[in-house]
């Protein structure tokens, strides 16, 4: 006897469209500070998908993951625009196509 | 009925913000789309029973990780990208494996349904799931050791950003 409510299913879809948007994100656009918000948006779409499944599993350990990737979300947020403020200091730029070092 | 409508306002709002943050110029708009789609999924979280998560949803990442996205934007002041995407061919292949992986998703979300080609019924959960009180019971007991993993984690990363931001380039 189930309760009234949005099928996981559907959230599943909106989880899977969010990480699309922000894979293609990832792929395409040039400047680093987005690239990095576009992390962000596919980590918040497994998120939703962890929740999602918790409540169709009636088990709250899900949520508990949410926290820990937010944990670890804040914690890369914080170590990456601290690169990303040095690499614009060494190079004045902020763009992914002009940090080539090591293509030489 | 209700949670119907407030499921398809969250998840359009949700999905038209994260277009709208992959495809503007202006950074501090995207990191404006970015909260729009922060604060949507909070709401689908209230939807789907997890308040505590919504609430930190909200606290933590609208609050204190966009601030530091949008202290970086203006501290660094990037001149808008032209072109806005990246050029070439490596643009064709983003889309079309982006694409790819959106269709394996999909078939994931279809296959693994319940009955044939109806969705799997929502069961029905005791009235305090996903209040804080329970996920700090579980949190604090089966999850103890992660959450103070989790604590050295934080604290690495805090001297990491120190010690990358401060140092002196030649």
């Amino acid at each position: 006897m189930g309760s009234m409510g949005v099928p996981t299913e559907y959230y599943q879809l909106v989880a899977a469209l969010l990480f699309t948007i922000g894979l293609i994100g990832v792929l395409v656009r040039r400047s680093a500070l987005i690239i990095f918000m576009s992390i962000e948006l596919m980590l918040n779409a497994v998120n939703l998908s962890f929740v999602a499944f918790s409540r169709q599993h009636g088990q709250m350990d899900g949520q508990i993951f949410v926290f820990f990737v937010m944990a670890v979300a804040a914690a890369e947020v914080a170590v990456g625009l601290a690169i990303l403020v040095a690499i614009f200091r060494n190079r004045e730029t902020a763009s992914v196509d002009e940090v080539h070092l090591l293509k030489g | 009925m209700g949670e119907a409508i407030l499921f398809t306002l969250f998840s359009l709002s949700a999905v038209a913000f994260a277009l709208g943050m992959v495809f503007r110029r202006n950074a501090v708009h995207c990191a404006l789309h970015l909260v729009g789609v922060l604060l949507s999924l909070s709401g689908m979280f209230v939807l789907l029973h997890a308040q505590f998560i919504a609430a930190i949803q909200i606290l933590v990442y609208a609050g204190a990780i966009m601030v530091l996205f949008l202290f970086v934007v203006m501290l660094l002041n990037v001149k808008g990208e032209t072109p806005l995407l990246t050029p070439g061919a490596a643009k064709g292949f983003g889309f079309f494996f982006a694409f790819i992986a959106f269709v394996e998703l999909l078939w994931i979300v279809v296959s693994q349904g319940g009955t044939e080609g109806e969705p799997a019924p929502v069961p029905a959960l005791p009235p305090n799931f996903g209040s804080p009180a329970e996920i700090g019971k579980i949190l604090y007991t089966t999850w103890l050791f992660p959450f103070e993993v989790t604590s050295i984690l934080l604290m690495i990363a805090v001297v990491g950003a120190v010690v990358l931001a401060k140092r002196k380039f030649a």
